[in-house]
C-alpha cells in the first residue's frame, strides 16, 4: 500500500518534471491556467509546510494564497538555472510565514531564537496537520527531528541545533545523514517503480 | 568561498531552505554556476526535498485556489481599468486639442473670408481708380491736343456769331491747315433740349460736309478737319446728328480763307 502510494508520488513527480518548464513559461506569460496547474501540483506540499509553521488553519490558508499571489506577480524573476520551481515557491512561502510570525507575535520571541516553541501548548490544532508522512517516518528519531525543524518548522540550522541541544556541527551531519537516507528510500522506490514499469 | 567550505558547512542545504543572506546566496550561486559536480549534488538535494514535500502534502481547501484566481482577475481588471482611464484621459486631451484646432480653423476661415471680402473691395476700388485715372489721362491727352492746336502759331481763329435764330450765341473756332485740325469753344452756345443737337458742317464747293455733332457736356472740342472748306456752318439737328444739314435751322456761319 505504501509502495503504491510512493510509486504514485514518483510517477506524479516525473510528470511534473516533464511539464514544469512549459507551464512555468506560460506562468511567466501570465497564463491563469498554468498557475492553476502549478498550484494543483505544489500547493499541497507548500500548505503542509506553512501550516506546520503557523499552526493555524486560517492563517496558513491566507499565507498560502499570498504565496501563490507572489508566485504569479514575481514569476518573471524565477530563474530555472538557479534551482527548481518548487524550491523557489518553498522559499517564498517560508519567508512569508516567518515574516508573518515575527510581525504578529513579536512578544513571544524573547531571548529564544525559536519563533514558537514557547507557545506550542497555547495553540490547538488538529494533530493530523503536524504529522509527518512517507519516507521521513522511517528515519531515526534525531534525523527525523532535524529535518522537521529546518524543513517543516522554518528554523535555521543555528536555531535548530539549539532546539535539539546538540552542537551545530553535529546537527549539520544529522541533516546530511537524513537526506542520504531519504534519498536511499526514494531511489529504492524509484527502482521498484522502474521494475514494475519494466515488468509491464 | 570554495566547494569544500560549502560542503563542510552544509551550506547547500541552508541555501536551498532559504536561510542564507543575499551576499551568501550570491557566493553559493557563483560556485554552483561554475562547478557542475556541486550543482549535481544540489539538484539531488532539491529533488529529495521536493519529494519530501510532496509526500507530506496536505490538500488545502478548494476555496483558496478559487479566491486566488479571483484576486488575480480583479487585480488585472483594476489594471485594465486604470489603463482604460489613461486612454480616456489621453483621448480627452486629444479631443480637446481637436476641438481647439477646429475652432481655430473656423476662426481663421472667417478671418480669411473677411480678408477676401476686403481684398475684393480693394480690387474693385483699384479698378475704379484705374479707370478713373485712364479717363483723366485720356482727358489730359485730349486737352493737351486741343490746347496744342489752339496754341499752334499757324492756327487761325474764327468767331461764329449767332444769326437771328441765335442772337446771343457764338462759337469760337480754331483752324490749323498745317496740322489739319479744328477746335471749337462752345461756351456761348445756348442750351438745347435733349431731342436736338448742334451739328457743324464745312462748305466745300457748295456741298455741306459733316464735321461732327457738337457735344453738350464739353466747352472745348475737336471737330473733323475738312480740306478745302470755304465756310464753317452750325445747324440745329435732331439728337445724334443728321446726314444733311437742315438749312432753315442754320444758326451761324463764317467764311474762312
Amino acid at each position: 500500500m505504501l509502495l503504491d502510494e510512493q510509486a504514485f508520488i514518483f510517477g506524479k513527480s516525473l510528470t511534473l518534471m516533464q511539464n514544469d518548464n512549459f507551464l512555468i513559461q506560460q506562468l511567466k506569460d501570465k497564463d491563469e491556467r498554468a498557475l492553476s496547474l502549478l498550484y494543483d501540483k505544489y500547493a499541497g506540499a507548500i500548505y503542509s509546510v506553512i501550516i506546520k509553521m503557523v499552526r493555524d488553519e486560517g492563517k496558513a490558508q491566507n499565507l498560502l494564497q499570498d504565496t501563490f499571489m507572489t508566485v504569479w506577480d514575481k514569476a518573471e524573476s524565477y530563474d530555472a538555472s538557479k534551482g527548481r520551481f518548487y524550491t523557489w515557491v518553498f522559499r517564498i512561502a517560508r519567508n512569508k510565514t516567518l515574516n508573518f510570525l515575527r510581525k504578529v507575535e513579536p512578544l513571544i520571541q524573547t531571548d529564544d531564537f525559536s519563533v514558537y516553541d514557547s507557545k506550542e501548548e497555547a495553540i490547538s490544532i488538529d494533530a493530523k496537520y503536524l504529522e509527518l508522512n512517507g519516507a521521513i517516518t522511517t528515519l531515526e528519531e534525531h534525523y527525523k527531528k532535524a529535518i522537521e525543524l529546518v524543513y517543516f518548522k522554518g528554523l535555521t540550522h543555528k536555531e535548530a541545533h539549539q532546539q535539539m541541544d546538540v552542537p551545530l556541527g553535529t546537527f549539520k551531519s544529522y541533516v546530511r545523514q537524513a537526506i542520504k537516507q531519504l534519498r536511499k528510500a526514494y531511489t529504492k522506490t524509484l527502482s521498484v517503480l522502474l521494475l514494475i514499469l519494466n515488468a509491464l | 568561498m570554495d566547494k569544500k567550505t560549502i560542503l563542510d558547512n552544509g551550506l547547500l542545504e541552508q541555501y536551498l531552505l532559504g536561510e542564507l543572506n543575499a551576499q551568501e546566496c550570491e557566493q553559493i550561486e557563483q560556485v554552483l554556476a561554475s562547478d557542475t559536480e556541486l550543482k549535481a549534488q544540489f539538484d539531488a538535494i532539491e529533488k529529495d526535498f521536493e519529494t519530501l514535500g510532496l509526500e507530506n502534502a496536505i490538500e488545502p481547501p478548494k476555496g483558496i485556489k478559487f479566491q486566488l484566481i479571483q484576486d488575480i482577475r480583479e487585480a488585472k481588471d483594476a489594471k485594465n481599468n486604470k489603463s482604460n482611464n489613461n486612454i480616456k484621459y489621453y483621448l480627452g486631451i486629444a479631443a480637446t486639442v481637436a476641438v481647439l484646432l477646429m475652432l481655430g480653423n473656423f476662426w481663421m476661415y472667417n478671418e480669411l473670408s473677411v480678408v477676401k471680402d476686403q481684398l475684393q473691395t480693394v480690387e474693385t476700388e483699384k479698378t475704379e481708380l484705374n479707370d478713373r485715372l485712364n479717363d483723366l489721362n485720356k482727358q489730359i491727352d485730349e486737352d493737351i491736343s486741343l490746347f496744342s492746336t489752339i496754341a499752334h502759331p499757324d492756327t487761325e481763329q474764327y468767331v461764329l456769331k449767332g444769326n437771328t435764330l441765335m442772337p446771343d450765341g457764338k462759337v469760337v473756332s480754331y483752324v490749323n491747315h498745317s496740322t489739319k485740325s479744328v477746335v471749337i469753344n462752345t461756351e456761348r452756345l445756348p442750351k438745347l433740349d435733349a431731342e436736338y443737337d448742334y451739328q457743324m458742317w464745312a462748305d466745300v464747293e457748295g456741298e455741306m460736309i459733316n464735321m461732327g455733332v457738337i457735344t453738350k457736356d464739353q466747352n472745348l472740342m475737336a471737330m473733323t478737319y475738312i480740306d478745302h472748306a470755304e465756310s464753317l456752318n452750325i445747324t440745329i439737328e435732331p439728337a445724334g446728328g443728321n446726314n444733311h444739314p437742315t438749312v432753315e435751322k442754320l444758326v451761324t456761319n463764317i467764311y474762312i480763307n
